[in-house]
């Protein structure tokens, strides 16, 4: 007998997901699923960017990892509240995974959770975890063919980083050609050229990520976040 | 290897379906899966071969429909497959525009029937 189906593959995880969403909006908490390449700076990023998010923002990261608690090691001497999930060899996050991980924060007491996913430009664009919005990440030593090669990381993205800004005259990467590409797969999504090390662009990440928190917060001369009337 | 993960929810979902339909053995499952999911079809198969190994899925065979990124000449308004991310239209030679769709991940239909697989007598048992 022939059994018509027609169901999405993931349904699994999409119903985990949407379970976290829930959540999410429930206590009023932003999610953010920042997802790149292994090396493509994601921690960098977030080193730059989060101790502006937290004079007004109350934050906490979620690390992804396949082993090693390294990163998770970088956000805490921030002074960020961060959770370690290692897959132990799995090479993306699936939302079961942060529902598990959520019973170690106190999402009550959080305006925006970050989830670092496992770097890999691959398999984690195919999980949705619940987020509100995702941030892919390209830099420019991964090379310009990228959005070619990891098209579905950038279709789904609600902000593209263009991160290491600052190697652009020593590496071979066409921004031209690789803006084109990235336009092919997401036509809507604001690319933003960053350096964590110079520290390009990251106010303006902070504005955006602040701005999806609905915090209603502007970037002063200075580029430190203001909160002007949230609650 | 996203594969495995993918090739496990198909072999659960099938399973389910097949049991809903009253049916024990599943022998063929019909996906569709986008060109932008970027599946490996070697890593596919072997993901399939140890995802199904003791469930009702063990002899089933899996037929993938691939589906293109597509887009549409600006000049003939002819809808071209991307292949090898060469946008360019066939005939006119010009950039295509993208059209939406190439990221399918669906199981649209399985076959089964009432035979026992030995992973599904191990699983009554």
């Amino acid at each position: 007998m022939n059994v018509p189906i027609v169901r999405k593959v993931l349904e699994k995880n999409d119903a985990a997901a949407a379970q976290n969403r829930e959540r999410f909006d429930r206590l009023g908490l932003t999610c953010v699923d920042l997802l790149g390449g292994a090396g493509s700076g994601k921690t960098a990023l977030l080193e730059a960017v989060l101790p502006i998010l937290t004079r007004n923002l109350r934050v906490a990261v979620l690390e992804g990892d396949i082993a090693t608690t390294r990163d998770a090691e970088r956000i805490a001497a921030l002074g960020v509240p961060v959770v370690q999930l290692t897959t132990e060899g799995g090479c993306h996050l699936t939302a079961p995974h942060v529902q598990r991980a959520l019973g170690e924060l106190t999402l009550d007491e959080l305006d925006l959770l970050i989830i670092e996913n496992v770097g890999n430009p691959i398999c984690p664009a195919n999980f949705a975890l619940g987020e509100h919005a995702r941030v892919a990440l390209l830099s420019v030593a991964e090379g310009d063919d990228k959005p070619a090669k990891y098209p579905l990381l950038f279709r789904g993205a609600d902000l593209v980083v263009i991160s290491k800004c600052d190697l652009l005259p020593h590496v071979d990467f066409n921004l031209a050609a690789a803006k084109t590409d990235l336009r092919r797969v997401n036509a809507a999504a604001p690319l933003l050229e960053t350096s964590a090390r110079c520290g390009t662009g990251i106010d303006r990440l902070a504005a955006w990520l602040a701005h999806l928190v609905g915090s209603a917060l502007r970037i002063d001369a200075a580029g430190s976040a203001v909160r002007t009337n949230r609650k | 290897m996203h594969e495995l993960a993918i090739a496990q929810q198909l072999v659960e979902l099938a399973g389910e379906h097949a049991r809903r339909a009253g049916a024990r053995r599943v022998t063929r499952l019909n996906c569709r899966i986008g060109a932008l999911r970027r599946l490996e079809s070697d890593l596919m198969s072997s993901a399939f071969e140890i995802a199904r190994a003791g469930t009702a899925c063990e002899e089933a065979e899996l037929v993938v429909e691939c589906v293109p990124i597509r887009a549409r000449c600006p000049i003939c308004a002819q809808v071209f497959a991307v292949a090898d991310w060469n946008w360019r239209c066939p005939d006119c030679a010009v950039e295509g525009e993208p059209l939406p769709g190439g990221d399918e991940l669906e199981l649209i239909s399985i076959d089964a029937d009432n035979e026992l697989t030995p992973g599904a007598a191990e699983h009554e048992s």
